[in-house]
């Protein structure tokens, strides 16, 4: 990176929007910083655009890609207002990623998740483009003598009288660097857009089905060296002793060095010993002659099995952490004059996210400054790794990104990024961490296993009068943001996702819904779709159980105590009628139904079960999705399907257990996930919503899945499941 | 010390044990990083190459068992790049993040090979091998059937 340029980035643009400022380079600065460009030959005007004389147009995305298609969403709604095609210029992540302007705007940190890379930057990002194209067009006037208003753009050109005027917007760039912002810039109307709403490819398909992309993975440099770590197999236990000698008679294991773990930074790394190599190889073999000795562990006797009943027991311990989500009259005062009662405990097992590329990053320091190269989602975690290790100021710290081979959650960990500061600073040489599947899998930083008990109460209309909730789980965001629960609230908004007043879909006149904070002291982490996953199994799973007690059919059941919901209601009947809800089945065959919102946006799942030659099978799912305004509508469909795919996971196969402190499994072979065989066909639709504004889609197909499974299931065999993966050996 | 034939191109003296899995011989020591490391146990079938045209997972064979034989990986699949299931891939845009597509395309290709009805059963039983947690599969089955439609009428 450009230091220099970095400066003047910063000094220039002092509004955390990226938009306030012209931002040109002036020659005196250009005269002393030869890899500065000249004055007049670039056009910066904000955050994401810049344009060179020669006319390249560069977009910048300043959220990682890890498969979601930000890299294609993003750029189209710059360039959508821009008037370029997102899918032919060049699209680069940020030169500088900690400019004020990349900060996520409600976290404050730089990093990218929560489903929300679309639907917080539309608006920016579409008067970014907007803003640079006013100026482009102003310039154009100045040169042609005539209004702004009378000019118009395409392609990368302003035109003016029926094309007799045109100039690329290279041609512009040393006028329009020098005009101040515009006072009033205007938007597109939704019905003009040529991108937007329409993008079915994404950017680099192309270089992907060729090998030619380049991942974390594929990162070569002079005298760099591959490092493999020997983590703690007991969590929390330290190195007291290792024999690296045979590891070194390895040909091409250079180095047998020890990490310090850091429990002084929230997140960050256990202990371990790590293996230094010229390749995988040679480390891989290295790794495997190393003896380490650990000390003991406070948690050397956990085992993952006892939490649901130590879970259990937090919802009756006056000591633990108890936040209401949502609350309305008296639960408690209905129980008694309730026509029946329902109680039921629900359980989800740990989950590991396995990205198919497995953690990869490469960092080297030199001169006091540090250089990543990787999939760095969070750039803040790097920038906490170079001050905490390495002492090394922001100013100092270069990330070179790259698209990553998934994350789900996996790469918003820090402990990675911590281990391969200290390997760096210690061998001064380019390190390359790498994680092999075993390790990947042992991450500790799985989706924490949940408990949840309900109790619901059902008048004699068979209408659901008072629904208690205890969603047990431990804290989230405490690893990322402390003091989190200093606040006011106490409110721990990643475990209460789905049953808050905004994303809770059913008003019955008593509610009293809560999270409790239990902490098994096993560190966990970020997960696709987070809390939802386990709130909506158990919400969805007991509302089937509710309306089957009350008689009642479970859509009809569902709507009756909605209201005010007119998207959920849609999407709810919607998916209802595709899957032929209501309809004559053949014999043998059920459907289940479930639905969930989040992220501004709604889904509804129907799955269709049916027992062939004596074995049950999940044999398709339907749904049907309002996101708003699909920007890139191939995109939002390869990510629903993605998320039903995750979701089936989470019905059948994720469990990841511990025992003596140990994960007991390490590779594909004991932790199953999806294969091609698995997935049932799908029918997904999109619904062409509210045009104005776009929601998130990346999170949202997986949760209502595993209900609508287990639901399904309880149709067919009368057994209901209360507990992931379910079983389809079940019987009545 | 080892010869290979990788894409047509031989390789003579290749610094490798005869032990040392393919997978690492083609990335470290040939840096045709196209085939890519997802397991290490043969489970995910993100380093699939071919081996005289039929699917073997590179992680799991010895460099020395490919001696004699002609390897295939992603980058030799076709020399412009342009193999039907490249093209087919790209028109149903397939790939998300991209990472174990080059395993796909070659499971695929070698699925091809065979001459084999392509059918949505011989596709799955050629494919589950191969994962891909992105969820890919849907447009994968697609893709396919769009290259085999698109070599019969070549």
């Amino acid at each position: 990176m450009d230091l220099a340029r970095r400066t003047f980035l910063k000094q220039s643009a002092t509004l955390a929007s990226g938009l306030a400022v012209a931002f040109y380079l002036p020659p005196s600065l250009a005269g002393t910083d030869p890899k500065a460009p000249a004055a007049a030959s670039e056009f910066e005007p904000n955050a994401w655009v810049r344009i060179f004389a020669d006319g390249t147009v560069k977009l910048v995305v300043h959220k990682h890609d890890s498969g979601t298609g930000t890299h294609t969403a993003l750029a189209a709604c710059v360039a959508e207002e821009l008037d370029v095609n997102p899918m032919t210029v060049q699209v680069i992540s940020p030169e500088d990623p900690f400019f004020e302007a990349y900060i996520h705007p409600v976290w404050k940190v730089f990093s990218t998740g929560g489903s929300t890379s679309v639907s917080l930057e539309y608006d920016r990002l579409r008067l970014a483009g907007a803003t640079a194209r006013a100026l482009l067009v102003a310039a154009a006037a100045r040169q042609w003598q005539v209004s702004p208003a009378s000019c118009s753009t395409a392609e990368g050109r302003v035109l003016h009288g029926n094309g007799r005027h045109s100039l690329d917007y290279g041609e512009l760039v040393a006028v329009a660097a020098h005009l101040p912002m515009p006072e009033h810039v205007s938007l597109k109307d939704p019905s003009q857009f040529k991108y937007i709403g329409k993008l079915r490819h994404k950017r680099d398909a192309a270089a992907k089905v060729c090998g030619a992309f380049q991942y974390s993975l594929d990162l070569r440099l002079p005298q760099m060296l591959v490092a493999l770590l020997q983590r703690t197999p007991v969590v929390g236990a330290r190195v007291l002793d290792f024999d690296a000698r045979a590891a070194l008679q390895v040909p091409g294991v250079r180095k047998v060095l020890a990490i310090p773990g850091r429990p002084d930074v929230l997140g960050g790394n256990q202990e371990s010993v790590a293996v230094l190599a010229d390749d995988y190889w040679s480390a891989q073999q290295g790794r495997a002659l190393l003896k380490v000795q650990w000390s003991d562990s406070p948690l050397a006797q956990f085992a993952s099995d006892q939490l649901p009943a130590a879970q259990a027991a937090a919802i009756d311990d006056p000591k633990a952490l108890r936040v209401p989500s949502l609350s309305a009259g008296d639960v408690a005062a209905q129980w008694p004059l309730a026509k029946q009662l329902l109680e039921a405990d629900y359980v989800m097992p740990y989950k590991v996210q396995n990205p198919l590329e497995p953690i990869c990053i490469t960092a080297h320091v030199a001169d006091g400054a540090i250089t990543w190269w990787g999939g760095v989602q969070v750039p803040s975690s790097a920038l906490e790794a170079a001050q905490v290790v390495c002492k090394i100021p922001k100013d100092k710290v270069t990330i070179n990104e790259r698209v990553s081979g998934g994350s789900f959650g996996a790469r918003e960990s820090k402990y990675w990024l911590f281990e391969v500061a200290y390997l760096a600073q210690q061998v001064g040489v380019p390190v390359k961490l790498m994680n092999s599947r075993e390790d990947e899998m042992r991450a500790l930083f799985a989706h924490p296993a949940t408990f949840h008990r309900l109790k619901g109460a059902l008048d004699g209309q068979g209408a659901l009068t008072a629904l208690q909730l205890h969603a047990v789980s431990p804290a989230s965001p405490e690893q990322w943001e402390p003091g989190y629960f200093e606040r006011a609230d106490h409110m721990d908004y990643s475990t209460t996702e789905a049953i808050t007043a905004w994303d809770f879909a059913y008003r019955p006149a008593h509610l009293d819904l809560a999270w409790v904070r239990h902490e098994s002291q096993v560190p966990s982490g970020w997960y696709r779709s987070v809390s939802f996953i386990p709130n909506v199994f158990a919400v969805e799973s007991f509302m089937d159980e509710l309306a089957h007690a009350a008689g009642r059919d479970p859509l009809q059941f569902r709507l009756a105590h909605m209201h005010d919901r007119p998207r959920h209601v849609a999407v709810l009947q919607q998916a209802a009628a595709r899957a032929g809800w209501g309809q004559p089945l053949p014999p043998g065959t059920a459907l289940g139904i479930a639905t969930n919102q989040g992220y501004t946006s709604f889904i509804a799942v129907v799955a269709r079960v049916v027992q062939e030659e004596g074995a049950i099978k999940v044999q398709k799912l339907t749904c049907v999705v309002d996101c708003g305004l699909a920007v890139s509508p191939g995109g939002v469909e390869e990510q629903i399907y993605g998320g039903l795919m995750w979701g089936l996971g989470h019905a059948l196969f994720d469990r990841m257990e511990m025992k003596n402190g140990q994960v007991l499994q390490s590779n594909f072979h004991d932790y199953r996930v999806p294969r091609m065989s698995d997935m049932p066909p799908v029918d997904i639709l999109v619904l062409d919503g509210e045009p104005s504004k776009p929601g998130g889609v990346g999170e949202l197909g997986s949760p209502s899945v595993a209900p609508a499974i287990a639901n399904a299931l309880f149709s067919l065999t009368g057994v209901r499941q209360r507990s992931t993966p379910l079983d389809l050996s079940k019987r009545g | 010390m080892i010869d290979i034939t990788v894409n047509g191109v031989r390789h003579e003296q290749v610094e490798a044990e005869p032990s040392m899995p393919l997978l690492w011989v083609l990335r470290d020591r040939l840096h045709l990083t196209g085939s890519k490391f997802g397991c290490g146990m043969g489970l995910c079938g993100a380093c699939t190459v071919h081996l005289d045209g039929v699917a073997v997972r590179a992680c799991q064979l010895p460099v020395g068992a490919a001696v004699g034989h002609q390897i295939t990986t992603i980058e030799g699949l076709s020399p412009t790049q342009t193999h039907p299931l490249q093209l087919a891939w790209v028109a149903e845009d397939v790939p998300q993040c991209g990472y174990c597509q080059s395993g796909q395309i070659m499971s695929a290709a070698a699925l091809l090979n065979t001459g084999a009805a392509v059918t949505d059963d011989s596709i799955r039983n050629a494919m589950s091998g191969n994962l891909c947690r992105c969820g890919t599969y849907g447009r994968i089955n697609k893709a396919i059937k769009r290259a085999a439609a698109a070599s019969k009428e070549a």
